[in-house]
């Protein structure tokens, strides 16, 4: 597949072309599971610390959440967006892209400045974003959605596309899993991708050692609740009552008080454990 | 020769004497009726006078004046026919109006006299107004009979009331309904036994029937939320007679009560649909405003299905009596107050699909539409919500094997007990505490109070959302019969704050 337009026209605001180095796209739902947030963060922050750009979209989710971990990792990120690159969609990351010019990455587009939020326009989008990435990381994906298109294109651009597993119960990973079953390559952990960057073999833990998963160390344990808390699939304070045989008035004061340390959230009708990454957000 | 009867017209829960003074005189035939009447009493000129003549008696063949006083008061409804009637027979056979008696009633041609709207607000304040006899409809002579001290005439006709006042027959007073609080419930539509699983949902409606608190419950389409809200009354006490009485007042007004049984026991549940008009919601209507759903649902449930659907406007109206318990409207007729203090109870889909957030079906909303569809319930109004819960959908080949929850009676024995420990206290329930009194009624353990900061802290809280917690952790604590706030209460109080959370 040739690409449907010459990279050079690209419009761009901030420094553009990146520096030099590897480029991974991470991209995925635009409602991750908190699990798909905390992994698209994680590897962003492991990878931009490596030296990697770390390319994503701009969307609300996933890749909001790749941007972020690279500006925590004090990497560069570039966001290659589906409208002008005068017109930050959605407005609620105009602070987020501001923040990744001012690191020293961009923000690209293929469109005129001035064009507005247009579905049609997302799918062309996807490509480009493959277009310009080595390789593409799908974190969370239900069937069907945009970062599958991603890598579809990216397949046809012989580019290797990626996949983080997830829980077989939850919908997100249905697309991941799809992937990774057609052969697209495994992530537990930034090494993963870099190795198949082939670059920077001692950039993050011993070569020799085991793979190191994605670092979430569980919050300390307080009474139980954490066990039969998931990361990825919300489990509603009844069910949690049934399962430890405690009064649902119980098991709520106790998730309350979880929700007040930061070991869990809510998510939906129930909750979650809260996934940290060992440093605080930006 | 003249003549002057007694009656009233209703302004909101009050009553306005009106003097009906007729005078017939020698000259034209002719029937002035002056006194600043509104169409619908214009039209008694018409209805009196076939009234009088279908009834055998005489109808003047003079100059009539039929003057209603005050003159500077404006008159509605068909209740000033009957005392139209009455004064003209009287002037035209020269006797006086009997003295501190009241008349109200509609007539039909044929002199039959029919049903009026309010006949038990009436009588109340006639007795306040010193009146010791009113002359009602027939139909509604249950209605005024509730009011002790008060002989209540029976009318079922203009020729027998007219007969009545002038000695030649006597109708029987219809006795005083010495009134007893009937304990007993009937058979529950609803009842909590046949609800599976929720226990979130069960305990959120059993906290808020303890300590009155509203409550929302946000869930998907199927989820049950109509049948959780529908089994609220069922685990409230009885209305008490105080209670039972103001709910027959404002159905009284609207001419609702059940013919022969003024008084119900069972709390009210109104659910209106969400294209409610802000009149039919809150109260109103041309001269003076009628009372809307809120009123209806005093000392009951207030029902709101599709929260978000509601139109804004109407949303925002409801803070006020939110707050206070009631209602105050200003028409052209004048400004009338009416209670409203209602259990709210406000169920909401999480999103216009009503997907988002299932664990099975994916949303197909996009975070714009999602995010203006939470903004329509606003803060404000939110905020007033002491009790926020997400409900879940058990999907339909589970649900038989949820396990079933306590039946109704159950409940209903832990929330009568919350709610006598709140009347020995404070003298109201939880929900109506003042914050000042909070400080004193709702002590907290030191760490309880320290919880409460702590989260008012990380989330934002208002100053009200903080009241508004300490007042269900009160609530935990009535209902599992301790008197200091613990900790566990607070963290439970502060689990049904789902929107401090999505904020």
């Amino acid at each position: 597949m040739t690409l449907p337009l010459d990279l050079n026209t690209l419009n761009a605001r901030g420094r553009w072309p990146p520096p030099d180095g590897p480029r991974v796209a991470i991209v995925g739902s635009r409602r991750p599971s908190p699990y798909g947030e905390a992994v698209a963060e994680q590897l962003a922050a492991d990878l931009a610390r490596a030296g990697v750009v770390v390319v994503s979209g701009l969307a609300l989710g996933c890749d909001a959440a790749a941007h972020r971990g690279a500006l925590v990792g004090g990497g560069v990120t570039v966001a290659v967006m589906g409208t002008g690159v005068d017109i930050v969609y959605p407005a609620a990351h105009f602070r987020l892209a501001e923040e990744i010019i001012a690191a020293g990455g961009a923000l690209v587009s293929q469109f005129p400045n001035g064009t507005s939020p247009r579905r049609q326009n997302f799918p062309a989008r996807n490509v480009t974003l493959a277009a310009l990435s080595d390789v593409v990381v799908v974190v969370e994906a239900v069937q069907g959605s945009g970062a599958l298109i991603t890598a579809e294109a990216a397949l046809d651009l012989h580019k290797e596309v990626m996949a983080v597993p997830g829980s077989i119960f939850s919908p997100l990973s249905v697309g991941t899993h799809a992937l990774i079953r057609d052969g697209a390559g495994l992530v537990q952990n930034a090494r993963d991708v870099l190795a198949a960057l082939g670059v920077g073999r001692e950039v993050l833990d011993d070569p020799l050692g085991a793979p190191k998963r994605l670092g979430f160390g569980l919050p300390k344990e307080r009474d139980g609740i954490l066990l039969h808390l998931s990361d990825v699939l919300a489990v509603s304070t009844a069910e949690l009552a049934r399962k430890l045989h405690l009064p649902v008035a119980e098991v709520l004061g106790r998730l309350t008080s979880l929700e007040l340390d930061g070991a869990v959230r809510r998510h939906g009708a129930g909750y979650v454990r809260a996934l940290r990454n060992g440093k605080e957000r930006a | 020769m003249l003549a002057t009867v007694d009656s009233c017209v209703l302004a909101g829960l009050e009553a306005r004497r009106v003097e009906v003074q007729a005078d017939s005189a020698n000259g034209e035939t002719k029937f002035f009726l002056v006194g600043l009447a509104a169409t619908s009493v214009k039209e008694a000129r018409e209805r009196v006078r076939s009234a009088i003549k279908n009834s055998g008696l005489d109808f003047p063949r003079k100059r009539l004046t039929v003057n209603l006083a005050p003159a500077e008061m404006r008159k509605e409804g068909s209740g000033l026919d009957l005392p139209i009637a009455i004064a003209i027979a009287l002037a035209e056979v020269g006797k006086r109006g009997p003295a501190r008696s009241a008349f109200l009633g509609e007539l039909a041609l044929d002199g039959a006299i029919r049903h009026v709207d309010g006949v038990l607000v009436a009588a109340r304040c006639l007795k306040k107004l010193g009146f010791d006899r009113v002359f009602v409809p027939a139909a509604d002579a249950s209605e005024a009979a509730l009011i002790e001290g008060l002989e209540v005439i029976p009318c079922e006709h203009l020729a027998g009331v007219f007969a009545h006042l002038v000695g030649s027959a006597q109708i029987t007073p219809t006795p005083f309904t010495n009134v007893v609080v009937d304990e007993t419930t009937g058979v529950l539509e609803n009842d909590l036994a046949e609800v599976h699983g929720q226990e979130e949902a069960r305990r959120a409606i059993e906290v808020a029937a303890a300590g009155g608190h509203h409550l929302l419950l946000s869930g998907p389409p199927g989820s049950g939320k109509t049948m959780l809200a529908r089994c609220l009354p069922g685990i409230l006490p009885p209305l008490e007679l105080a209670e039972a009485f103001e709910v027959a007042q404002v159905r009284s007004l609207l001419g609702d009560l059940a013919p022969g049984r003024p008084l119900d026991w069972t709390r009210p549940f109104r659910a209106p649909h969400h294209g409610v008009s802000m009149a039919g919601l809150i109260g109103g209507g041309s001269g003076v405003a009628m009372p809307g759903e809120i009123s209806r649902a005093n000392h009951g449930v207030l029902f709101l299905d599709e929260l978000a659907e509601f139109q804004a406007p109407v949303l925002q109206a409801l803070r006020q009596p939110l707050e206070t318990g009631r209602v105050t409207i200003t028409r052209s007729g004048g400004t009338v107050t009416y209670p409203a203090r209602f259990t709210l109870v406000a169920a909401t889909n999480p999103c216009p699909c009503g997907w988002l957030g299932d664990p099975v079906r994916t949303c197909r909303c996009t975070q714009a539409v999602v995010d203006g569809y939470q903004r329509r319930l606003s803060g404000p109004l939110l905020d007033r919500i002491d009790l926020q819960v997400g409900v879940r959908r058990v999907p339909l080949t589970e649900l038989a094997a949820e396990p079933r929850g306590e039946p109704s009676q159950v409940v209903r024995e832990r929330v009568l007990a919350a709610r006598a420990r709140q009347q020995a206290r404070q003298g109201c329930l939880n929900a109506q505490l003042k914050p000042s009194r909070l400080r004193h009624l709702a002590a907290m353990e030191a760490g309880s109070k320290r919880t409460l900061e702590r989260w008012s802290e990380q989330k934002g809280l208002t100053a009200r959302g903080f009241h508004r917690a300490w007042r269900v952790a009160r609530t935990a604590a009535d209902l599992e019969g301790t008197e200091l706030i613990a900790d566990r209460h607070v963290l439970e109080a502060l689990g049904y704050r789902l929107h401090d959370v999505a904020a």
